[in-house]
């Protein structure tokens, strides 16, 4: 809580100060992490869904000193928890509670890891890409439908940050209104696929009134303390893409299904071809 | 129609350099982004302790091949989930995810399943797959337990086309194998030995006596033996003007 209250100071202090400060909480970050990650392989861990023996002792001991040799540089880079809701871009009844774990590339450029919940045993499930406004519209036409836009989903009040309150929530939250998203599952937890089986899967956002299944809306707002009716009261003044939504965003508005095809090898030698 | 083997369409979003476009992380994000770390449990990501790199092959074009950076939690003994990146810096691209699992799990899957799935043992044993920053020695126990494993890996953005941006459907990619085809080309593997200090052939040697499975499932792999690789479309129909239906 203090960082909230100390940034009026950090607006007061020059760039590199700031910068100093960052990178330290960023040690203390790394630091944290290797802690986590040791007490967790302490314990035996053992998935209830997932099938297969609990991780044996000398595994978790030598990932117990993995997590504190190697260097985890890219997945440091995740900053930021955001809860949200997909459903599947050929079937809006299939719907999904996605935790995403996201990090910047750049300004302009996110990317996120999915999870089904925000606890340690958490199965990954899939992946987020998040670009503005103005890389949207340099995608391919036959691209932009695989994208899907975050206007309404945010100032519904349906996607969130846990554990942030409103005013820390709201600075982030006025950026991702105005951006697109591609998402893709792995993993179709949802219809209690114990592996992740089968092939990819294209996801959509919420986009109107009336898609999300209450049971879930209500689940998710009690377990998470938030209430989507009174975020939309206090994000009424967000607006989203400048240009308004693509319409060729949200997979043009009709759905898509990822489908498999096999395609010629060339065959296989284990011996340089002979010429005869 | 987006597929994961056709190239997209011209764009800014692909370009030579592939350099990400877009602008410099700005302080204000930073802020807002240390400011959530400091409140939010990010339990999920702390729980990857692993990091393997390796090499993969896109599953319909064995030449194109990529080193990548897994970064591993291990759920059990059987089964584990990696982000996978293109390089191990901070500025890395989420470029897929792969799951690993035991044989004895994989045994269990349907073989329409399986022949979306590749072993990992000639890789291992050949010292393609190395845990940098650990020696040797301590790689050891975890390679004797990945070695009998099968791995899926779909991959999100084909940073080795030049794509600046994920684009496309999501691609399978295979492991290397004994085979010409599927070889990784060694200059490659000469340039991360370089990064990281590390030797393949050393690798290799010391990993000789290493228990090698004693069957591979022939359904894993699916184009040594069958000539055939997958690709992903995502019909998108258009109309002959152009524009979507």
């Amino acid at each position: 809580m203090y960082l909230l209250s100390a940034f009026p100071f950090f607006q007061i202090l020059d760039e590199t100060r700031t910068l100093t400060i960052l990178n330290q909480l960023e040690i203390e970050n790394e630091k944290e992490r290797q802690r986590e990650s040791n007490l967790i392989n302490k314990m035996a861990t053992s998935h209830v869904d997932v099938p297969g023996e609990p991780t044996e002792t000398g595994t978790a001991l030598l990932e117990t000193a993995t997590g504190t040799i190697q260097g985890f540089q890219p997945v440091n880079n995740i900053h930021q928890h955001l809860c949200a809701f997909h459903f599947y871009a050929h079937d809006m009844t299939r719907q999904v509670e996605a935790h995403h774990f996201c990090g910047h590339l750049n300004e302009d450029v996110r990317q996120c890891l999915i999870y089904d919940s925000p606890d340690k045993d958490a199965r990954l499930i899939g992946i987020e890409y998040i670009v503005v406004e103005s890389l949207f519209l340099t995608l391919p036409d036959d691209e932009k439908p695989l994208w899907h836009s975050h206007e309404f989903e945010v100032k519904g009040g349906y996607l969130f940050m846990p554990g942030v309150p409103g005013m820390g929530e709201r600075q982030d939250l006025k950026q991702v209104c105005k951006t697109y998203g591609k998402v893709i599952h792995f993993w179709q937890v949802d219809r209690g696929d114990p592996l992740p089986l089968g092939i990819p899967q294209i996801m959509m956002a919420l986009t109107r009134p009336g898609q999300l299944d209450e049971n879930i809306a209500k689940d998710v707002e009690k377990r998470f303390g938030v209430s989507f009716e009174e975020q939309r009261e206090q994000r009424k003044d967000l607006t989203g893409p400048d240009h308004g939504i693509h319409p060729l965003a949200n997979a043009a508005g009709r759905g898509l299904k990822t489908e498999l095809r096999e395609v010629d090898i060339p065959p296989a030698t284990s011996m340089p071809r002979v010429f005869v | 129609m987006a597929s994961s083997d056709k190239k997209p369409g011209p764009t800014p979003a692909i370009g030579p350099g592939s350099t990400l476009p877009g602008k410099p992380t700005t302080l204000g994000s930073k802020l807002i982004e240390t400011g959530a770390m400091m409140l939010q449990s990010m339990a999920p990501v702390r729980q990857m302790n692993l990091h393997a790199c390796t090499f993969a092959l896109y599953g319909h074009d064995l030449s194109r091949q990529i080193e990548t950076h897994h970064f591993i939690h291990r759920i059990n003994q059987d089964f584990l989930q990696c982000a996978v990146y293109d390089s191990d810096k901070p500025s890395a691209r989420l470029i897929g995810v792969e799951y690993i699992v035991s044989d004895n799990i994989f045994e269990t899957l349907p073989s329409e399943e399986q022949k979306l799935w590749h072993s990992h043992a000639y890789e291992i044993k050949t010292g393609l797959w190395t845990l940098p920053g650990m020696p040797e020695l301590l790689q050891d126990p975890e390679h004797k337990s990945l070695t009998k494993t099968y791995g899926k890996f779909w991959c999100t953005w084909q940073v080795d086309r030049g794509d600046r941006l994920p684009l496309g459907a999501p691609s399978l990619m295979m492991s290397s194998q004994a085979v010409d085809i599927a070889r990784v080309n060694p200059e490659l593997v000469k340039e991360r030995d370089r990064k990281y200090g590390v030797s393949r052939g050393d690798a290799k040697e010391s990993r000789v006596e290493m228990a090698e499975p004693e069957w591979i499932n022939p359904n894993a792999d699916y184009w040594k033996q069958h000539g055939k690789g997958f690709a992903i479309d995502v019909p998108v129909e258009m109309k002959s003007s152009g524009a979507l239906i």
